[in-house]
């Protein structure tokens, strides 16, 4: 029965993704809303070892935690592309990075074991996958706004992050978003960095494509002489291409949540507890350092404060 | 709804992209089609198996692929142009062998007679494709030719994906500032609806006049 209803939710949102946005992103909307199962059983890593797991007083009858406990599985919505955050390894079929750990970490909180199925969203599905039940959580470089937060609920934020400027090695005079004005730049499809551009350099021109290779692809080609993205993102890249290189620092604070079902007080409470304690334990900071910190130089950062931008 | 109306002015921007990039491309594809139709039907045998080739080709590639390929391939070989016209082009080349199935079939639902009657008056094989068979050919295909129309408009929709900003794309992007995503895409979606009865109308009003009666 459980399962009826969970295809006929997939099969509503496949339909969703087929009329509305036929083919967005070469990479996510191949499969829009479609289920990828994770293996469950596969190698549990070091992260997910030391999380913490409720006690069974926190998982309120009635709750949304008791139903994906009594399920046996946590459904998350997120990426299977994006590198150092929740990409699929090839070879073993893992879901890997911050955003992977993280959902696993919360599946174990619930359930006791790291079973997590994660849902390939895309960024214009996130809020209706969420609002119809598809999904219980959301891991997917989620940066929480106002207007967001009008449609979901967000748990954190539990990773700050910021966009910075990369452009082909040897470009000079561009150092500032400001310095984008009267150039086309490149940024990904339904990322921040759009309405991020249009504040800080409104003459720019603006060309966005689907996926992170495409963007970085278009950048070599001289279609925009700078592309924006994460830092995360954009480090990860320039480590692997030295064609390219990042320059100046980053000049957003994009602060990541959790989505949750809206108006879902109980189950933000109770996420909210649990990241306090991924903190407190060093997981997170543990988390960090497996992905992210494998290409930022230094300790793991201070984690940003639970609740503290507009929205949370 | 308001989500909608505040951002009318950049989704009727997408709206304007989308209906040149159909218009322009849907041009292309026609004149290409009949081209290839000509080929296909040829008493030239090398000319129909390229006709054949080239159906076969385009209509077993999935036109995203080709267009991702046109856009960051051809530059590494040193063919670059604008995004709107590249992706123009591809979507030609792509639905013109959609037009010329449509237009072969029509061709065979012309009875051989009227071929053969061609040739005794002494018409040569390109005079009497003008002026006997093509005609008679594309009044009975009217409707499919529609209907490639109406594909083709949804298959504009992919150029989203390769940084055009049609409607799609800009349908996307208000999503992204104010995450509403149902109002926003069936807005969008009613645009294309639109676009597409609006063709069926058309092409229902022209068959109704040209039909040739057998």
């Amino acid at each position: 029965m459980v399962s009826m209803k969970r295809l006929a939710a997939v099969a509503a949102v496949s339909m969703l993704g087929l009329t509305a946005c036929g083919g967005t992103d070469a990479g996510n909307s191949a499969v829009p809303g479609g289920g990828q199962a994770v293996p469950g059983e596969a190698k549990t890593n070091d992260v997910v070892a030391s999380a913490p797991v409720a006690a069974a007083a926190d998982i309120l009858p009635g709750s949304t935690m008791e139903k994906i406990k009594q399920r046996g599985e946590l459904i998350v919505g997120g990426s299977l592309d994006a590198p150092l955050l929740s990409q699929q390894n090839p070879v073993t079929g893992e879901v890997e990075g911050f955003d992977a750990d993280m959902g696993k970490a919360l599946a174990k909180y619930i359930i006791g074991e790291p079973k997590v199925k994660i849902v390939n969203s895309a960024s214009e599905t996130r809020e209706a996958l969420l609002s119809n039940g598809t999904v219980d959580v959301v891991f997917q470089t989620y940066t929480i706004t106002p207007e967001r937060a009008e449609q979901v609920s967000f748990a954190g934020p539990y990773y700050s992050s910021g966009l910075t400027l990369a452009v082909k090695k040897g470009t000079t005079g561009i150092t500032r978003p400001e310095d984008l004005n009267g150039k086309t730049v490149i940024a990904g499809a339904n990322t921040p960095a759009i309405p991020a551009i249009k504040k800080l350099a409104p003459q720019a021109k603006i060309v966005t494509f689907g996926s992170d290779p495409e963007c970085m692809q278009a950048l070599k080609q001289d279609r925009g002489v700078a592309y924006v993205q994460d830092e995360t993102l954009l480090v990860a890249n320039a480590k692997k291409d030295p064609t390219v290189q990042v320059v100046g620092t980053p000049f957003t604070a994009d602060p990541y949540g959790i989505g949750l079902k809206h108006g879902d007080e109980q189950f933000k409470k109770f996420v909210n507890d649990w990241l306090k304690k991924m903190q407190d334990q060093g997981v997170w900071q543990k988390a960090w350092k497996n992905s992210i910190g494998t290409v930022v130089q230094g300790e793991a950062p201070t984690p940003p404060q639970i609740g503290s931008v507009p929205g949370s | 709804m308001s989500a909608l109306l505040d951002h009318l002015p950049e989704l009727w921007q997408g709206l304007i992209v989308t209906l040149q990039l159909t218009a322009a491309s849907f041009a292309g594809a026609a004149v290409l089609g009949l081209v290839i139709t000509a080929m296909r039907v040829s008493p030239v045998g090398v000319l129909r198996g390229i006709g054949t080739v080239y159906v076969e080709t385009f209509q077993n590639l999935p036109l995203l692929v080709l267009l991702v390929l046109a856009v960051f391939g051809l530059p590494e070989i040193g063919l670059q142009a604008d995004l709107l016209v590249t992706a123009v082009i591809v979507i030609a080349v792509y639905e013109a062998a959609y037009i010329a199935e449509a237009l072969r079939s029509g061709v065979n639902a012309v009875s051989a007679g009227q071929g053969e009657a061609a040739r005794a008056l002494g018409l040569t094989f390109g005079q009497s494709l003008r002026h006997v068979v093509l005609p008679q050919a594309l009044r009975t295909v009217i409707q499919p030719i529609g209907n490639v129309f109406i594909a083709l408009t949804m298959n504009t929709s992919l150029a989203a994906a390769v940084g055009v900003v049609d409607l799609t794309a800009a349908a996307n992007r208000v999503n992204l500032v104010e995450a509403q995503p149902i109002p926003i895409f069936v807005g969008a979606g009613l645009a294309y609806a639109l676009i597409a009865a609006c063709a069926g109308f058309v092409t229902g009003r022209l068959e109704r006049r040209l039909a040739v009666a057998r």
